[in-house]
Formats: C-alpha cells, structure tokens, sequence
C-alpha cells in the first residue's frame, strides 16, 4: 500500500511536470527565462503537496535541489529587470529597501499568525502547506530580488572584475545551505540545529562565508559617482535598511517562524546569509558614504564642470549666436566657479562691449572692468585672481564686487576680450574655482569667432542677393531692342562682369527726325551704382524731350546731379543728338571714354574738354562744356563704348587701350555694324585670354547711311 | 587680388601720402580712413604722390572728391603730383585737371602750400 502510493505519486508528479514542459515549450518569450521559473516553481509546488514533508535523505534532497534550481531560475529572470536600473542605483536600493520591509512585514504577520493558532495546526495539514508554499513563494520572489540587487551593486563601477570573489560566496552559501538541510535530519529536537558551533569544520566554514560576505560588502565604487544630495539619502537609507535586514535575520532566526525551516532548511540557510550580507553591506555602505560626505561637494562640483564642459561643446556646434552662447557660458562660470556675479567683454577699439552680465549691473561691471584694464591688472595669456577689498574706496569702485577672476579670450593669438567671474563675499578664489572660469574663457573665443565667421558668410550671402538685385535693375534699364531708324544702322552690346559696374546705354527717339543717344557710367560698383543708373535714365529720358542740343542737355543734367549724388559718385556720358533732316550729329561728352569717328578711311579720337557729370560744385561745368557737331557722311561710323573695353587688361597687365580698338574700327569699317561689334569683341577677348573680366563692357556702334534716307524720300 | 597701400609722412604742415597698388571700389575704404584720420587730427593740406599707383578706378577717384570740400572749406586742399600718364589721362578724361591742382613732383606741390601760407 506504501509502495502503491508512492508510486502513483511519482507517476503523477513525473506526468505533471512532463505536460508543464510542453505548455512551456510552445511559448517561447525572453529566452524562456520567465517560463524557465515558472516551471520550476510549478514542479516544486506540485512536489510539496505530494511530499509536504522532508522525512527521508532523499526527499530532502529532491526538494533542495528544485528550491535551488527554482532560485537560480528567478534569479536569472529578475536580473533583466534590475540590470537597466543600475544607472540610477539609490534607486535599486530603495526598491531592495522595500522588498526588505515586505519580508519584515510577512514573516511578522505569519509568526503571530500561527502563534496565536498554537500547534493545533500539524505540519502536514493542507491549508498549512498550501499556505506556507505561498508565503515561501512570495519570499522567494523577494529574496532573488534583493540578492540580484546586491549582486549587480557588487559589480557596478568595479574596475577589476570581482566574479571571483562574489561566485566564491555563492559556492559557500549553498555549502552552508546543504549542510544545514542534512544535519535537520538528524537534530528536528533542537532549534538551532543549523548553528551547530561545537563542530569545528562547521566553524571555519561559516567564518570563511561570513569573510567573503564582507569582502563583497566592500564594493561599493558606484558611491563615489553619487552627487553629495544623493549621498545624504543613501545614508538615512543606508542605516535603515542594515537595522532591517538585521532584524530580519534574527526573525528568521527565532524558533517562532518555522515556516522557510519546514519548507526548506537550505532555503532558510541561504535567506538567513542574504540577510547576513544585507546588514553587513549596509553597514559597510554607511560608513564609507560618511566618509565620503566631505569630500562630496568638490567630486559634485568636478562632475558639474565636466557635464558642463559637455553641454557647452554640444550647444557650440548648435548655437552660433554669441549673445545666446555668452549667456551659458557666463551662467555656467558662476556656478562652476562658485561666483556671484560673471560677465564678458568684448574689445571694440579703444572701449568695450560687455556681454551676458549676469548677478551685476551694467554700470558696476563697466567700471570694474574698465578700472582692471586701466590698471593692467589682465593677462593676456593666463588667469588672474585679484582682491579689491582694499582698492574699492581708493578708486570709488562699487562696494559689492570683493574678489575678481579675469581670463582672457584669445582668437588666433589675440586678445578679444574678457571673461570675468566675480565675488561678493570675502571668499578669497581658490585654484580650483579660478581654473574653470579659463576653460570657459576659451569657450567664449570659440563663440566668438564661430559668430563672426556666420556674420561674415551672411554678409557674403547679402552681397550677393544684392548683386543679383543691381544685376536684374540694370538689365530692366537697359534698352530691350534698338530703334529702327531710317538712316541708321545701330549694334550695341552689353557684356556685364561679375560685380555689376554702373554701365548705361540708350536711346531716345525725340521726334521723326531726331534720335537722341546716350552712352553713361556711374562711379562706384553694386547696387549703389545701379539705383544711381535709373535716377540717370530718369534724368536723361525727361531731358531728352526738353533740350535738343546736347551742351544745354548735360548742363542741366549736372545741375540735378550734382546736387543728387553722394560726394564721392559721379557719372560720365556721352550724349549725342542725330539730325536725320541735316545729317549731322551734336553731342556733347561728361568726362566720358572718347568717341570715336570714323569717316573716310579716318579713325577721330574725339574728346571734347568738359568735367564729370556731378563732380564740379561751381559753375566750371557750364563754363568748360564744349558740344561739337559732325556733318555726316554715308557709311560714317560713330563707336560709343565705357571703358570695360580699353581698360580690359591681359596677363601681362597691359590695357587694350584706345590704339587697338582704332585699328579693328578701321579694318572692319566696310562691315556691317553688328559684324565691326563681333570684330571688336573677338579682338578684345584674344587680347585679355585668360585674366577675368572686371568691369562691364558696354558698345554703341552706329552707321549713317545716306541712301537709306534718299529711299524714304523716294 | 591686387593690393593696395597708403604711406603717409609730414612735411611741415603739410602731410604727403603715397598711394600704391590699386585704388578700386575694395580698397578705396582703406584711403577713405585715412583721410578721416587727417581731418580728424585737423590736416587739411594733403599732397598725393601717385608715383607707385597702378590702377585707379571711378570708386578711387570718389575718394577725393568726398574729401576735397572740406579740405578747402578750413582753408587746406588736397593736390596730386607724380602721376603717370595712363593715371593723368583717367584724370583728365574726367576734367579733374579743372578742379584739382597737378604737379610733376612732390616738392612741388608742397611748396604750393607754404607759398599759399605766405600770401
């Protein structure tokens, strides 16, 4: 019957564990690690309502073995949980912390519980076992917990690795536990059976488990990255939870609670030992975290000046406005530096620029800073700590600042500026407060030239919108198309550079018989010239109809101009009325490039005396200005041209000059104006070959063609 | 790009610059400064020696003309001599020679001043 029994037990425990194993198979989630341990614990809770009692070696050793098992596989499931949170480990302690209070609590409860029940309820009474499976359970969730805690503390921030030492422990634990498991067989009477002191083996063992115990309560590195507020907390928990695990450990202990001790004698060994680690560790902590108070607020202020450090270098590839950037730096420099007060000046000639002023006025961070270079009380190169407790009265300086911190802001090895942090108080600076306000010196030069090199590309940046906007007014002055004209033939070209310089051409037909022509340049480059060169067309266009004789025309022109223009522009012309009716052509020239005549196999360089249009403030203009009439004759040639053309120069820095273009006038002059242009240009181009073109090349050229007349006539 | 240089030296209570490189709308800036600086330390009889200019441009030629009235207006002027002729000739073009005085050389121009002192 006995036999029967525990046969069918086996079988149905072995057929059990066998349908857990395909649930689990199925879902495989985590690396199985949670299915792992719920598996185990199944078979252990399934073993314990079989077997509720550890009568025999072999059963005993069965349930050891699958509490152990069941620890490790919770253990390694918990780990995942408490590995991430190591970054924040005061926090793994307080969570270990509460875990603490729960076993307190738990073993409490229970321990009155069946106290107050007495011994009416026998050890193998199912509501006993299936209630003190779930309090083992419960406690055993909690133990993994706190043990994977303390685990992961042990390892953190360690620079040599302590796997040997804590594994070792781990080893002596379950010694301890096994031993403690087999030797309840033999003593159930007595109720410190597990501390059995007399046997010496059993002596040195437990002293070798409790030595290594307390040589991993000693790694404890990750403390001394805890700010000094952290620090402060870690204590009170500190000695709090060492007092619990304590008192859990003699809770354990106490022949009140018997529970684990039914369940499991090792399991009750190796929670007794984490408890015993708990304390120690605990104790260890708070000693080392008082020591390490002191010290706390300068590794806080190192740790503040290296994150700040960080951020700054951060912010500096993201911010490139100075005035934002100087605002951190100078708020940065009080607290690094413990100051009071921190500004930056900038040199701006002979004065200075103060910037980011923090926790000073205006005035009073003027006057300092004037007074410290005044006095020569800066260095160019290095940090310099001043007192100005005993200056303050003597130079009238503001009350408030006492001591000074001034580091210089070095660009390409010169001096910009300052970087000031200030004391109101007696405080005098130390080299550790004074040394960061350099760092952050040479953050502020950094600022400062990424700021000027984004203002100079913006400007670049503007220069070039305004090169396109002076571009596009030129071309909408520009004449679209030329006249057709009865007895002329007329090519004009225009070839801008790449800087927009001022050039003007036109035409205005006054009436059937006259067509005025105009050839301008306006000094200066830009969009200056361009807006001067519409005012010009302006002037020129309403002219035209009101003045037909050039002298009259230009003499008026200069009036308006010359009290138009800014000082230093002015503006050259050529203009020139055609009479078709008598066949001549009155021009009179504003301190333009020559025009040139061709007339019968001769090149004339005419250059009529006379001053720039606005550049004459008297009455000289009107006094000098000389008109000239030509009588025309057909297949005369009269070229207009800016001195883009004789002033393009080669290689060699020779100009093209006047002589050259004469001679392609007067080789091509039985061509066709638009052909005598392109031989012009073609000559000019050879000439320059590679040097770039700097100014704008504008040419007029017009042909007087009699017959073209006699044709309409007829 | 072409560089560009003012040399600047006293003769009495005239002050001599010598104008080198090129003289455009990008280094006419550097001229104009210096003639700030001559009016602001009360200057106002400047000689300028062309000797070195190779290249002037209208923005250069601005320059003088900006300058010129106040130095007349506190009984100074601004005068050239030693000008090459491709550099006299961009002058004359514009009827500069009308409305500034040109001299062969330095000294003479300078002793245009003292003379003018000493009527």
């Amino acid at each position: 019957m006995d036999i029967n029994y525990y046969e069918q037990s086996i079988f149905i425990f072995i057929s059990s564990g066998h349908s857990i194993l395909k649930i689990t198979n199925l879902k495989k989630m985590d690396g199985g690690k949670l299915e792992n341990a719920i598996f185990i614990s199944v078979l252990l809770f399934i073993y314990k309502i079989i077997f509720p009692l550890n009568e025999t070696i072999t059963y005993l050793l069965i349930n050891e073995i699958l509490i152990f098992l069941s620890l490790f596989a919770w253990l390694r499931y918990v780990s995942q949980f408490v590995n991430p949170k190591l970054s924040r480990p005061l926090s793994l302690v307080i969570n270990s912390g509460i875990l603490n209070a729960l076993i307190f609590f738990i073993i409490s409860v229970t321990s009155w519980l069946f106290s107050e029940s007495g011994n009416s309820v026998t050890n193998s009474n199912i509501v006993y076992v299936l209630f003190s499976t779930l309090i083992v359970f419960i406690l055993i969730g909690a133990l993994t917990y706190i043990f994977s805690v303390y685990k992961n503390l042990c390892f953190h921030r360690q620079k040599k690795n302590p796997k040997f030492y804590f594994n070792t422990m781990v080893v002596l634990f379950i010694i301890v536990a096994l031993r403690a498991s087999v030797i309840s067989l033999k003593e159930t009477e007595s109720n410190l059976y597990y501390l059995d002191f007399s046997n010496f083996l059993f002596v040195v063992l437990y002293t070798t488990t409790i030595t290594f115990i307390f040589m991993n309560s000693l790694r404890v590195a990750w403390i001394a990255f805890l700010n000094k507020k952290q620090k402060i907390s870690l204590l009170i928990i500190s000695i709090v939870l060492s007092i619990l695990s304590w008192i859990n450990f003699s809770l354990i202990y106490s022949s009140d609670f018997e529970i684990i001790r039914n369940f499991s004698p090792a399991l009750e060994q190796i929670f007794s030992l984490t408890m015993i680690y708990g304390g120690i560790y605990f104790t260890v902590i708070f000693f080392i975290t008082l020591f390490h108070l002191p010290t706390a607020e300068v590794i806080d202020r190192k740790s503040e000046e290296l994150t700040s450090v960080k951020d700054l270098s951060k912010l500096m590839s993201q911010v490139f406005d100075f005035d934002e950037l100087s605002e951190t730096i100078t708020n940065t420099t009080i607290k690094v530096s413990n100051s009071d007060a921190a500004w930056i000046i900038i040199n701006k000639g002979n004065d200075i620029d103060l910037h980011a002023i923090e926790g000073i006025g205006i005035v009073d961070a003027n006057k300092i800073s004037k007074f410290l270079i005044s006095s020569n009380m800066l260095s160019n190169t290095e940090v310099v700590v001043n007192n100005l407790t005993n200056i303050n009265k003597k130079y009238t300086l503001p009350n408030s600042v006492k001591n000074i911190v001034s580091a210089t802001l070095t660009v390409h090895n010169k001096n910009k500026g300052f970087l000031f942090a200030a004391r109101k108080t007696n405080r005098i600076y130390e080299e550790e407060d004074s040394k960061p306000v350099g760092t952050f010196a040479d953050f502020a030069a950094v600022a400062l030239e990424n700021a000027k090199l984004l203002e100079e590309s913006l400007e670049k940046e503007r220069l070039e919108k305004e090169l396109d906007l002076a571009r596009e007014v030129q071309y909408k002055i520009l004449p679209q198309k030329n006249p057709d004209c009865k007895n002329l033939e007329i090519a004009s070209l225009f070839i801008p550079a790449f800087e927009v310089g001022g050039d003007y051409y036109d035409f205005f037909e006054i009436d059937e018989n006259r067509l005025a022509v105009i050839i301008a340049d306006v000094s200066g480059k830009g969009i200056e010239a361009a807006f001067i060169m519409a005012h010009v067309k302006g002037i020129f266009s309403s002219l035209s109809k009101q003045y037909l004789n050039s002298k009259e025309l230009l003499v008026a022109a200069n009036s308006i101009l010359k009290n138009n223009l800014s000082k230093k522009s002015f503006v050259t012309a050529i203009y020139g009325i055609f009479d078709f009716e008598k066949c001549t052509f009155n021009f009179s020239r504003g301190g333009h490039s020559p025009l040139i005549y061709y007339s019968k196999n001769k090149v004339n360089r005419l250059i009529p005396t006379v001053i720039g249009l606005g550049l004459d403030y008297s009455n000289k203009f009107e006094n000098t200005l000389k008109e000239l009439e030509i009588k025309l004759n057909n297949n005369d040639i009269i070229v207009l041209f800016t001195d883009g053309i004789n002033e393009s120069t080669n290689e060699d820095m020779q100009e093209f000059g006047y002589n050259r273009l004469e001679e392609v006038i007067k080789n091509n002059a039985h061509l066709s104006v638009d052909e005598i242009s392109n031989e012009i240009m073609k000559n000019v181009t050879t000439f320059v070959k590679n040097s770039s073109q700097h100014d704008d090349i504008t040419l007029v050229l017009l042909k007087w063609k009699s017959h073209k007349n006699l044709k309409g006539e007829n | 790009m072409a560089d560009f240089d003012v040399g600047k030296h006293g003769v009495g209570p005239v002050s001599v610059l010598n104008v080198k490189g090129y003289l455009d709308a990008h280094t006419a800036p550097e001229l104009e400064n210096v003639f700030n600086n001559l009016i602001e330390n009360k200057q106002y009889k400047v000689v300028v020696n062309f000797n070195d200019l190779q290249y002037i441009s209208s923005a250069g030629l601005g320059v003088f003309m900006a300058y010129v009235e106040t130095m007349r207006e506190n009984n100074g002027d601004i005068k050239f001599c030693n000008l090459k002729d491709d550099v006299y000739n961009i002058f004359d073009l514009l009827g500069f020679p009308l409305l500034y005085e040109f001299y062969k050389d330095e000294k003479e121009a300078i002793n245009k001043f003292n003379q003018a002192d000493k009527d």
